[in-house]
């Protein structure tokens, strides 16, 4: 690594100074060192290393604000182990805070302070970000998003001709000329938004939220200039960036005046946008913003959309992503839309609030500098979603979907993994 | 054959040296037994895409250029487009959830 400039450390330090902030300041204070939190997470569980404990992870953060918010760290650091800011400390910092944590959050329900270690992580992101040491898979993301609107790079015409292309498949399925998919239409209900990896490689799950609008007589459209709802200045630790990315898509709402924005099926792309979002552009939004899975239930609920559970004949599990579930509040949603399409439904073990990361959040399934990793920590999941016997596991995430698929090949599972909407779509019953 | 030298996700580290040799031992670590004319199709539209664009196709260029079905792809690369087709295909790894 470079020698660290004076002007990268005083940006970075300037973030762990933020006199606003009195949670950091609690948080970087309050570890009893119990180690609770190390049997809660995926890399500690499965590569048994001190170094993954979270509370070791907090540790690093901590360590720094003793030394440079401290008097005691300022005279004598050693008493209180205070560690300067040096490349050893920032490569340890990159090493453990972006390529061992998922930001799962899963030792924070466990921690018996109430230590909100994810924060801190999220934290020291943002000073290794501040330093420019983001990670540069993560970071070409981000800027890909920066630069063109999306993550993947998509041109407006590439985009274009994939949505007509699934319109013309909604037509062909659903036999009616009129079936449309939207695109860029003002004054409409909703906003719909996407995982670009739909777009690129995976448009099966366009086709099945087509199908349910359709199904559910929705006003909904996309927009062909600003669709993505991941933002991935929420895993780099660039709030700027994050903020710029949140305001593209606040922007696009305004400008098509939609009454909703419906997240895609996305954990981090719903967190940053609707309990995040707010925070960036520090301001509230006047639309609703609803998940996937909420606006599918309430069809449901109302009677818009009729589901038949005789369709789907095989075992289904659930895979609560982290951001929707543990730090998202949409447990039993998810459960009434998934057992409003199939009849068999088996938990895993945990589930939940409780459940274990898939190994792919955090950003990690973009850093392929982690990729052992990931994989390592990946066979929790798999063994967990073995034990159901399910043949389908049913997730509302494309990341989590990604490395399912990924665990899927590698341990061997013989599974099929959807989306909410590809398997509500699936026990649809269209009345023409 | 030289020794082939993958990053972290198992995609070539330097898609120059690309062959067919190499596409048929990655697809071998994918499971993929033998690569048959579709799945050679598919790998042509990806490498002609890559080198006059710098990047994977959309599936939608995918399926146009073979006149392959969507579900198709999926069958050929069990591990998707991505990860799957572009890999053996000897691409850099797609940005993004893939």
């Amino acid at each position: 690594m470079k020698k660290l400039t004076k002007e990268q450390i005083d940006k970075a330090l300037k973030i762990l100074r933020m006199p606003e902030d009195s949670k950091l300041v609690t948080h970087l204070n309050a570890c009893v060192h119990c180690g609770l939190c190390a049997t809660s997470c995926v890399y500690f569980l499965t590569m048994k290393e001190d170094k993954y404990v979270p509370a070791r992870k907090v540790e690093l953060v901590a360590s720094l604000y003793r030394r440079y918010c401290t008097l005691t760290g300022k005279i004598i650091p050693k008493l209180i182990n205070a560690r300067e800011l040096d490349e050893k400390m920032a490569e340890e910092m990159i090493d453990l805070l972006y390529g061992a944590c998922t930001i799962c959050g899963r030792c924070v329900k466990h921690c018996s302070i109430g230590v909100d270690i994810a924060y801190v992580v999220k934290v020291g992101r943002q000073m290794l970000a501040a330093m420019d040491l983001v990670p540069p898979s993560l970071q070409s993301i981000v800027d890909a998003a920066l630069n063109t609107g999306n993550n993947m790079g998509i041109t407006t015409e590439e985009f274009t001709d994939t949505i007509q292309w699934m319109e013309e498949e909604l037509i062909d399925e659903m036999q009616d000329e009129n079936a449309r998919i939207p695109l860029d239409e003002k004054n409409k209900n909703i906003l719909y938004t996407l995982n670009p990896r739909e777009p690129k490689f995976f448009p099966l799950s366009i086709s099945a939220m087509a199908k349910i609008f359709y199904a559910a007589k929705e006003s909904w459209t996309l927009s062909t200039s600003m669709y993505d709802v991941t933002n991935y200045g929420y895993y780099s630790g660039n709030n700027e960036h994050a903020a710029i990315i949140a305001k593209k898509l606040y922007d696009e709402v305004k400008k098509l005046n939609a009454n909703t924005l419906v997240l895609g099926e996305c954990g981090h792309g719903s967190r940053s946008t609707r309990w995040e979002g707010p925070n960036y552009l520090s301001t509230e939004y006047d639309f609703t913003t609803l998940t996937v899975v909420e606006i599918i239930n309430d069809y449901i609920r109302s009677g818009r959309i009729k589901l038949d559970k005789t369709i789907i004949n095989e075992k289904v599990t659930i895979h609560d992503p982290c951001n929707l579930v543990r730090n998202g509040g949409l447990l039993n949603e998810i459960r009434f839309a998934v057992k409003s399409a199939v009849a068999d439904v088996v938990e895993m073990d945990p589930y939940g609030n409780d459940n274990f990361c898939c190994g792919g959040g955090g950003g990690q399934l973009a850093m392929s500098e982690y990729n052992e990793r990931r994989l390592n920590i990946g066979a929790i999941k798999a063994e967990q979603i073995r034990k159901t016997k399910a043949t389908i596991v049913v997730t509302p995430c494309h990341n989590c979907i990604d490395q399912l698929t990924q665990l899927n090949h590698h341990y061997k599972l013989n599974i099929k993994i959807k989306s909410i909407a590809e398997i509500v779509a699936d026990a649809l019953v269209v009345e023409n | 054959m030289t020794q082939l030298e993958f990053d972290g996700d198992g995609f070539l580290t330097n898609p120059d040296i690309w062959t067919e040799a190499v596409a048929l031992e990655i697809a071998k670590a994918d499971g993929i037994e033998n690569l048959t004319e579709q799945h050679w199709a598919v790998i042509n539209v990806i490498r002609k895409n890559y080198i006059e664009k710098g990047m994977a196709p959309m599936i939608r260029t995918i399926c146009k250029e073979t006149n392959l079905k969507l579900k198709d792809i999926y069958v050929l690369f069990p591990l998707g487009p991505a990860r799957g087709a572009c890999r053996v295909a000897g691409l850099p790894k797609p940005d993004g959830c893939v």
